[in-house]
């Protein structure tokens, strides 16, 4: 899969070839892009904080282990490892959370491993449903609505073990 | 999610003083020094995008690819609101290039226009479902995370979350028309 490390040298240098010829301050733009992390670090930290914290305790606690063997048969059914388990639980509702999730499994378990990679995908596909539907619904009239959350939970749901069974087999 | 995290937390107090209440505290902490490196290694990537997107923006990438999708979102949302087609464009072409910062207001006043002037409920369902899909070029923070991490094939997710990605938005486009389709806007 060496293609896809050219993907982004290729990107980078058509967006700012495409800048020289219309005349885009390349280097101030950067910079005014840039800008922008902190305010958003600032805003994401306290939340990342709390849930790592949270599943620390939660690791330490042994709940974790014992809902994962609790949930292991469905999960294995499906063909989902269930290190993972708590990174479908918390998805649709926090994106801080399956974040951090993300960032613990990749260290516990490697990259590369068959965990790592499942968690990977299962992070970087779908969204978090739950949270998108509050913000997206709120200003709309009358309740939100039910019927569209309930699909695109069921979309995300299906490509997250159709992710893992990719990882499986590419 | 404050629920969520008050229930947790309160059973995961009581289990570990069962266990060994001399592990509160460090689990804490560690806990907590988690949460810094990965803010750590989201500052390198963010700034690396932040910056870049920054440029693709000014130099018109976004308006050009909005431009591109407009015939198509057309049809697909059921829409001929000029308005709204213009927010989609604008979500869906800032989500596809990892931009959530600009992508949630343009959905938001996308959802509004779709909801003002009629009863649009096919076209908001379809609208949600896309969106939900998290389709990009590239998966940016969970590539960052990996490379961190340690990865040896950093890219070896790339074809797996494409295909789950496509999944996650035809699976998603099938049911509203299924559940959408015969009623119409």
């Amino acid at each position: 899969m060496t293609w896809a490390a050219y993907i982004l040298p290729v990107l980078f240098a058509a967006v700012l070839i495409l800048a020289a010829v219309r005349k885009v301050k390349a280097y101030d733009c950067f910079a005014e892009g840039v800008k922008g992390v902190v305010p958003l670090l600032t805003s994401l930290f306290p939340y990342i904080a709390g849930v790592t914290v949270l599943a620390e305790l939660f690791e330490a606690s042994g709940l974790s282990a014992g809902l994962r063997s609790a949930l292991s048969p469905v999960f294995s059914a499906l063909g989902v490892p269930e290190e993972i388990a708590p990174l479908f639980l918390i998805k649709p509702f926090s994106g801080s959370g399956s974040l951090s999730l993300l960032g613990d499994l990749l260290s516990r378990y490697g990259a590369d491993s068959y965990v790592g990679r499942c968690a990977s995908v299962v992070y970087a596909s779908g969204e978090t449903v739950f949270y998108l539907s509050a913000i997206y619904f709120a200003g709309a009239k009358g309740k939100r609505p039910a019927l569209p959350v309930l699909i695109a939970f069921a979309a995300n749901f299906v490509s997250a073990v159709l992710g893992c069974l990719f990882c499986r087999i590419m | 999610m404050n629920v969520v995290f008050l229930a947790v937390f309160l059973v995961s107090v009581a289990l570990v003083v069962l266990r060994d209440p001399a592990a509160f505290l460090p689990a804490l902490l560690t806990g907590a020094g988690k949460a810094v490196t990965t803010c750590l290694t989201l500052a390198s990537a963010y700034a690396v995008w932040m910056g870049f997107l920054k440029i693709a923006e000014a130099a018109g990438v976004l308006r050009g690819m909005s431009r591109a999708m407009r015939p198509l979102s057309r049809r697909l949302f059921r829409t001929d609101d000029d308005k709204a087609l213009e927010q989609i464009a604008v979500n869906l072409s800032a989500n596809f290039l990892g931009m959530g910062g600009a992508a949630t207001p343009a959905g938001i006043s996308a959802m509004n226009l779709l909801g003002v002037r009629e009863k649009n409920e096919y076209s908001r369902a379809m609208f949600f479902a896309v969106n939900c899909s998290g389709v990009q070029l590239l998966p940016t923070t969970a590539l960052a995370l990996r490379v961190q991490a340690g990865a040896q094939n950093a890219y070896s997710i790339l074809l797996p979350a494409y295909l789950s990605e496509l999944a996650a938005l035809l699976v998603g486009m099938a049911l509203v028309m299924i559940v959408y389709g015969r009623k119409r806007g």
